[in-house]
Formats: C-alpha cells, sequence, structure tokens
C-alpha cells in the first residue's frame, strides 16, 4: 500500500510538481475541490463524511501554505530537511508579476523615460541660466525652448518619449496663443515637458507657466478691440 | 494463450453486455479470433446484441456434461471471426454457482484457444462475478456518470480488492485481520480494503509482499458510459486519480461513450450499432477505446490461484 492521503506532502495532495507556479497551484486547488467537495459525483459514496471533511481541511491547508510565498518558503525548506525535497535549484525561474499598464516598452531597447535622467539633473543643478529662468515669476514657452536647448535636448525626443505631437510642442514654444490645446491638456503636455527634462518642481513650474500663459491672453484680447 | 477482458460494471444497465459485444466486433475486426462469453448468469443477452438470438448451445451444456470441453459450446455469430458462449437456455438456478463449477469454469476459460477473449459479467458484487473478474488483471470496469452507478462501480472495484486480500489468508485468519482493522482504525474500517491493507503489512508481511506484486500488475482500465452532452468529460479522469491515490489501485481511465438513442435504435432492431450508424459520435468513440483497449503493446499475466 502507498501512503495513506495523510501522509503525502502537500505537492502530492495536490498532484502539482514541487516547482509549481501560483496559477497552477491555484488551478490544482480548483480541481481538487471539485473532486472532494460534498456532493461531488466523482467521490460519491467513496468516503464517509468525518474523511471527506478530514481530507478537505488538508487541502485547505496545503493549498493556504503553497500560496503564500513566506509560508511555501518555509515548508519547502521542511522538506527538503525530510529528503522529500531536492535542496535549492527546484523552485524554477521567479515567478512574473503582473505589468503595470503604462511601464510596457513597446520598442525594443528603448528606456521608458529620459534616458539620461542623472546627467540631466547634473546639469540643471550647475547651469547658472537655468536657475534664473526658473528663479523668475513669470515662465513662457520661449523660456522653456531655452531651458530645452540649454539642455542639448531635441523636440523630436521629447515628442517620442511623451507621445506628445511636436506640432504641439512646438507651439508651446513659441507662445503662440491661438494655436494652444484646451487648457486641460496644455497642463499635461507641460508636466510631461517638464518631467522629461526633470525640471522640478513640475506642478510649481507648470502653474507658472499656466499663469504667464492665462496673462498673456488676457493682454492680446485688451488690445484686440482697438 | 489467449487475452482475457473482464467487462464488469456494478450496476446494471450501464452497458456491460453492449460494450462487450461492441468490443467483441472491434477485435474481431482487426483480424483477432475472439469469444464473447455472456457470464451474466440467469440474465443472459449478450446472444441478441451479437446476433445469434437463439443459440443452439449455451453454457449450461458444460456444466450440465453434455458436451465435454467448453470448446464444444462456442456458437459462431455472423460476423468473421467472432464467437459466442451464450447464456440463453441455461437453467433458472444457474445464477447461484456452485464453487467446484466456477473453478471448473475458471479453468475452462483458460484452456481456450482463442486470441481474445471477453466476459460479459452481471451486474451486483456476487463472489462468482468477482472471481470472474479477478481471472486475468486487466479487468474494465464500465460505469455511467451517475452517482448510482459510480456508488456501484467503487463498490465492485473494493470487493475485488477485498476478494484478493481473501484468497492469501484462511477465514480465521480473515476475521482476525477484520477485527483488528476495526481495533485500529475504528467502525467501518473493516469496509475498506486499503486499511486493511495497513494491518497486514504490519502483522503478515509475507502475504503483503505477494500482494503487493499482484495490485502492481492489475491494470484496470475505466470507461465512462452514456456521457449525456452536459455531463463532466474529465469524470474518468478524476475517478482514476482517486482510485489510485485512495486505494494504491492502478487504473486507466480509457474513455468516454456518448449517450446515443440510435444505440437504443439498434438494439431493438437487432442490428450492430456500429454497423447500422458508424459515423456517430458514440460509434467514433467506441473505435476510440477498442484500440485504447486492443493495443499490441499490451501483455498478460494470469493469477496464479486457480
Amino acid at each position: 500500500m502507498r501512503k495513506s492521503f495523510a501522509e503525502l506532502n502537500y505537492y502530492e495532495m495536490l498532484d502539482i510538481r514541487p516547482g509549481a507556479a501560483a496559477f497552477e497551484i491555484r488551478q490544482a486547488y480548483g480541481a481538487a475541490l471539485q473532486i472532494y467537495q460534498p456532493g461531488s459525483l466523482v467521490s460519491h459514496s467513496f468516503f464517509t463524511d468525518a474523511e471527506r471533511q478530514e481530507i478537505l481541511s488538508l487541502i485547505e491547508k496545503a493549498y493556504q501554505t503553497l500560496i503564500q510565498d513566506q509560508t511555501r518558503k518555509a515548508y519547502d525548506d521542511e522538506l527538503v530537511r525530510r529528503g522529500e525535497l531536492d535542496a535549492v535549484g527546484e523552485t524554477g525561474p521567479a515567478a512574473r508579476r503582473p505589468v503595470g499598464i503604462f511601464s510596457i516598452s513597446r520598442g525594443r531597447g528603448r528606456q521608458p523615460a529620459g534616458p539620461n535622467q542623472e546627467s540631466l539633473k547634473t546639469r540643471i543643478r550647475q547651469s547658472e541660466r537655468i536657475r534664473e529662468l526658473t528663479g523668475r515669476p513669470a515662465l513662457s514657452g520661449a523660456d522653456l525652448r531655452q531651458i530645452r536647448e540649454e539642455l542639448d535636448v531635441t523636440l523630436e525626443e521629447i515628442s517620442q518619449a511623451t507621445k506628445i505631437r511636436q506640432d504641439h510642442l512646438i507651439n508651446i514654444e513659441e507662445d503662440r496663443l491661438a494655436r494652444l490645446p484646451a487648457a486641460i491638456f496644455l497642463k499635461g503636455f507641460v508636466k510631461s515637458y517638464l518631467k522629461y527634462l526633470c525640471l522640478e518642481p513640475v506642478e510649481e513650474l507648470s502653474a507658472r507657466y499656466m499663469e504667464t500663459v492665462a496673462r498673456l491672453a488676457r493682454s492680446e484680447r485688451a488690445e484686440e478691440p482697438r | 494463450m489467449a487475452h482475457i477482458w473482464p467487462i464488469g460494471g456494478g450496476k446494471g444497465g450501464s452497458g456491460k453486455s453492449f460494450i462487450t459485444s461492441s468490443l467483441g466486433r472491434l477485435s474481431a475486426g482487426l483480424g483477432r479470433r475472439t469469444l464473447v462469453i455472456d457470464l451474466d448468469l440467469g440474465a443472459a443477452n449478450l446472444h441478441t446484441l451479437v446476433g445469434v438470438p437463439y443459440p443452439s448451445k449455451s453454457f449450461s451444456d458444460f456444466l450440465q456434461k453434455k458436451v465435454g470441453r467448453l470448446d464444444d459450446t462456442v456458437v459462431e455469430t455472423p460476423f468473421e471471426n467472432l464467437f459466442l458462449i451464450s447464456g440463453a437456455q441455461d437453467p433458472f438456478d444457474i445464477a447461484n454457482l456452485p464453487y467446484e463449477q466456477k473453478i471448473k469454469t475458471l479453468r475452462a476459460i483458460m484452456k481456450l484457444d482463442y486470441d481474445c477473449i471477453l466476459l460479459d459479467l452481471g451486474a451486483g458484487t456476487s463472489f462468482n462475478t468477482i472471481d470472474f473478474f479477478l481471472i486475468s488483471q486487466n479487468g474494465i470496469f464500465i460505469t455511467t456518470p451517475e452517482p448510482t452507478s459510480i456508488e456501484n462501480v467503487y463498490r465492485l472495484i473494493r470487493s475485488v480488492y477485498f476478494r484478493r486480500i481473501r484468497y492469501c489468508f484462511s477465514v480465521s485468519q480473515f476475521k482476525a485481520l477484520e477485527e483488528e482493522a476495526i481495533e485500529q482504525f475504528g467502525e467501518g474500517a473493516f469496509n475498506k480494503p486499503e486499511r486493511m491493507m495497513k494491518v497486514i503489512e504490519r502483522d503478515h508481511p509475507e502475504p503483503y509482499r505477494e500482494l503487493l506484486n499482484d495490485f502492481n500488475t492489475f491494470r484496470f482500465r475505466l470507461v465512462i458510459n452514456q456521457l449525456h452532452k452536459r455531463d463532466n468529460a474529465a469524470l474518468g479522469a478524476h475517478v482514476c486519480r482517486i482510485i489510485e491515490k485512495h486505494m494504491g489501485l492502478g487504473i486507466e481511465f480509457t474513455g468516454n461513450v456518448s449517450y446515443d438513442d440510435h444505440v437504443h435504435d439498434a438494439i431493438c432492431q437487432q442490428v450492430s450499432f456500429l454497423d447500422r450508424y458508424p459515423y456517430t459520435k458514440t460509434a467514433g468513440e467506441l473505435r476510440a477505446v477498442g484500440r485504447q483497449i486492443f493495443q499490441p503493446a499490451c501483455r498478460q499475466l494470469m493469477l496464479q490461484y486457480v
């Protein structure tokens, strides 16, 4: 006679291999429930109620142990100690976690954010001109262009990374007020622009830019009726 | 020596005779000399399924010594290579086969010279059925996907298991074993052959090893018959898994055979279903099951106790 059910290790109970991934464990648990739960056709009349309860509680325990990484690790260690499992290396590559939909990089080998964030930051810290421009109470599109040129970043680069159309960026930098997108979009665009250039604080600078643009627009309108 | 396939299933109406006749046809179709024996004593009707409604000879001729050898009770069927020992004209008390007659029959079956012998066994778990089942370790269990039938097939498997254990011990020894099992595992434990084996392992290592060897050579098969559209097709695999895990018996799931009203029609018309409706899903599944069972690599060892 082989081992009775209670003597099996958790992997044998669920019929999975020791390196099984989480989804395999979940599937095996579902299958085991289908077999052993009360009213199941498969185990009809096979067990008494007490036996069935015992088996179900064992399966529940096996599942709870294996599905959590920490308890599973501890259990694996115990199995290794008992000699039922070969030591490390058995577990295979680390499980892949779900990926956020915005962090998928579609291109090959392209970095999602600015390619040289660190060097940008040091350059921002060193540059007198940028400090002067960001220190002023107003921040226009022309200022933004000066900062960008100072940092040696091309417009194409920004457009590619932020997915903002290049003509929008040009309109922003040239302060063509009539052609700017709606304020809500404009603010987002500028924020992305600033983020790409690693200029901080993004919130404050973008707010300052929006104010500047609003002021420009007001003065333009004041000139018009004349 | 012939390959012997006992076909049983516990519950009546699960399609044992139908599957036996179909498998017989398939085996004969492979060019093997095939014999189907109706051992559903007292409720025989395999002859109708293989196209011999009024057989001239029957199994009881052998028991009543009208003929000398079991071979002489064989009748031909309309199908090439397919032969039948029917139970059509058996006397009414044939269901209660005495022990010595049973042993005589078992020995005679093993001496028959055919390529393949299929035994159609009766419902229930009487000693006759089980002993005929244990003639070879290639038994086929038939069940339908209903709780009643599943329950009976488990019962039959346990009975077969028990019977095999029982062969190894005398009556008093067996009684002692039962008491021991109850003492160890509580009330109802004597119903579980797997518990019994635990006791045997501890107290009688010698027969234990013999039994274990025997159980390891068993290659039982399971066929789910009359699977309806909405039934779980994975049932058979699960049943085999539970038997292997909890009883330690090797059993292999061979396939599903779908429910089909055409089977009923064919039986009513008394024609072979496989000939009359060869392109139905059920016929295809029967052929698949046949292929699985009659694959050439199977080898067979006879049990030594007869």
